[in-house]
């Protein structure tokens, strides 16, 4: 009962593991290469979740410092981190987008399944 | 300490960086000044890194904090003996394969792309050195997705269709291992509340009991993470099609020296951020010395029925990935040791085979390794020094590849699991089976196309028609090879320096 609670209060977590497995699971077994760009943003963004999820405690408010209130605030280093690793991830979607349109022009499809039977035939 | 020399670890992170965002707008300008730029902008991180290794020998490790944050907060910049070897290696490496490449690339790449090629060469350079010095782990993510883009943009670089199709799956598959690196520094931040390795290790060593099955979590990931990096042998899906595709100076810089910046940083996590009683109370050393096992082996037997030339070298590089990480999974000091030392063998060893393979195509167009017969007396330089090198690879005294095997050897007695030599003697013998054969046909059988007109076994030296910058980069990196195998002191005492720290 006592884990259950714990998963319960904690459920963050537990989001961004499935959305984790959502999007590595997508990624492996896909053949179409958009979709294979999207599961990757969906794995990036559990991860962004998860660390963004460390710095927060229960009814914490964001770090504004203010006189005389007695408040519990939020740790604003994960979420600092985390904007690089957006940047991060916005550059390698980028990247790979890019490659997606050079595969395009060699073979007229994005789909893997596609392009590993033309390959085959040449 | 003095401050200028404090700081000089930070110079040889952002003078590649700075060089590499003048090649876009000087290839614009005036493309004949980008080689010669960028070889200069490697030259002097060399140089720096020689100054750094000198320090580090005589007066201990040097620290720097990143615009004067003290550690738990700010980024933390620390060379130790062994970072500065490897540092070392790799701008060393690096500097070889530029001047290597002045012709190749001209060769091999289509002239526009010229300039973006040296961005990304020289912000892998960065990257990798960044990632070798780095003590804070979240720098370390960001630099191990520096130095995976840049790696998968100088293997898109050839511009062809296999190319660009390894290029994507690489990149997939490095962000799937960077994810789960990410989420292990996510946990360990949990955990601990640190980013900084050091702290990280005191703090873990005080709450390691509060949270066993989340430790084993964080350290599974990291395996799976660095693993798909460092391309371990299930997961090395990504690495025989990058390789062999890239162009040959780029494969050269992948196979010695990309791969291996990724299991540096594991080691600095694994050892010192998680420290030995976790690496000894957990299974991961078992689970390490069993998948090493499987890629010594698996990775040979594939290498062995690889035709073209390059994807066989790209096979071998996991077999070589597999001796690597049984040094680690091994623990002890000798078998740490000379999993180390492979790192510096190997990364001369495959450096060498790649830019002679480059070589061959140069000058023959030939890239298939049962298109050989008579390279030894068209190319002599060339294939000698392929010679020393598949030696070396095989395992043969006074090469560097014999020194670093006789150690894994020394380390598995150690730790007291002498039937690992029997692999370690079967892997150098399968090596044998895949590089003997190019170098048995290369000296001992005659051209077909050649042999008609000419008089009936003729067979006459001649010069290797190369160019002076191909040849010299090969001839340095096959002397080195050999001076590792004879004087292997320096390079250990570096590496025995940290592991003494480390044990």
């Amino acid at each position: 009962m006592e884990t259950l609670q714990g998963i319960v209060d904690n459920y963050y977590y537990m989001v961004a593991i499935i959305l984790f497995v959502i999007g590595m699971y997508t990624m492996l077994t896909h053949s179409n290469m958009i979709k294979k760009v999207i599961a990757m943003n969906i794995m990036d963004a559990s991860v962004f979740l998860m660390f963004v999820a460390v710095g927060y405690a229960h009814g914490s408010q964001a770090p504004i410092i203010r006189d005389n209130v007695e408040i519990i605030y939020a740790n604003p280093l994960p979420g600092a981190l985390i904007l690089t690793g957006i940047v991060v991830a916005v550059s390698v979607t980028a990247y790979a987008l890019s490659l997606v349109v050079k595969i395009y022009r060699y073979y007229d499809t994005c789909d893997y399944d596609e392009i590993c039977e033309m390959r085959s035939k040449e | 300490m003095d401050v200028t020399i404090s700081k000089l670890p930070f110079y040889c992170v952002i003078i590649p960086l700075i060089a590499s965002f003048c090649m876009p707008v000087l290839a614009r300008w005036k493309k004949e000044f980008c080689a010669p730029l960028a070889t200069l902008a490697t030259a002097a991180v060399f140089v720096i890194t020689l100054v750094i290794g000198y320090q580090v020998m005589n007066n201990g490790p040097l620290a720097y904090h990143v615009s004067g944050w003290e550690p738990p907060w700010g980024i933390e910049i620390l060379v130790e003996s062994l970072s500065s070897l490897m540092i070392m290696l790799i701008s060393g490496v690096c500097l070889v394969i530029m001047v290597y490449s002045f012709v190749a690339v001209k060769f091999e790449l289509e002239r526009i792309i010229t300039g973006w090629y040296y961005t990304a060469f020289l912000l892998c350079l960065s990257g990798m050195t960044g990632l070798v010095i780095s003590n804070d782990i979240f720098n370390m993510y960001v630099l191990i997705e520096i130095t995976g883009i840049s790696a998968c943009a100088l293997v898109v670089a050839k511009g062809s269709r296999m190319a660009t199709e390894a290029a994507l799956k690489y990149l997939l598959l490095a962000t799937i291992g960077s994810g789960f690196i990410l989420f292990g520094i996510g946990f360990i931040y949990m955990i601990t509340g640190h980013l900084n390795i050091s702290f990280i290790a005191i703090e873990l060593a005080e709450v390691k009991d509060t949270y066993p099955i989340l430790i084993w979590t964080t350290l599974s990931f990291f395996v799976v993470g660095f693993g798909v990096k460092a391309a371990l042998f299930p997961l090395h899906l990504w690495l025989p099609d990058a390789h062999s595709s890239a162009p040959s100076p780029s494969s050269a810089l992948l196979s010695s020296l990309v791969v291996k910046v990724y299991i540096i940083s594991f080691l600095k996590i694994l050892f010192i951020a998680f420290g030995l009683e976790i690496f000894h109370e957990t299974f991961i050393r078992h689970l390490i010395i069993v998948l090493a096992v499987i890629a010594m082996l698996s990775g040979s037997f594939f290498a062995f029925v690889q035709i073209e030339l390059k994807r066989r070298l790209a096979y071998s590089t996991v077999a070589q990935i597999g001796y690597i990480f049984l040094g680690i999974g091994l623990g002890t000091p000798w078998g740490l040791a000379a999993g180390m030392l492979h790192i510096l063998v190997h990364a001369f060893m495959k450096t060498c085979l790649f830019l002679c393979a480059g070589a061959i195509a140069y000058q023959t167009g030939r890239k298939q390794v049962n298109e050989f017969a008579g390279m030894g007396y068209k190319m002599p330089i060339t294939m000698g020094a392929f010679t020393i090198a598949s030696f070396s690879m095989v395992g043969i005294p006074l090469f560097g590849g014999f020194i670093s095997k006789y150690g894994l050897a020394l380390g598995s007695l150690e730790a007291g699991i002498p039937s690992i030599i029997l692999v370690i003697i079967l892997s150098g013998l399968l090596n044998a089976t895949y590089y003997f054969p190019i170098i048995g046909q290369a000296y001992f059988s005659q051209d077909e196309h050649e042999a008609h007109g000419e008089e009936h076994g003729a067979k006459k030296f001649q010069k290797d028609q190369l160019p002076i910058s191909m040849l010299a980069p090969i001839v340095v990196i096959a002397l080195g090879i050999i001076y590792l195998g004879i004087f292997p002191g320096t390079a250990l005492n570096f590496i025995n320096q940290t592991i003494a720290m480390l044990l």
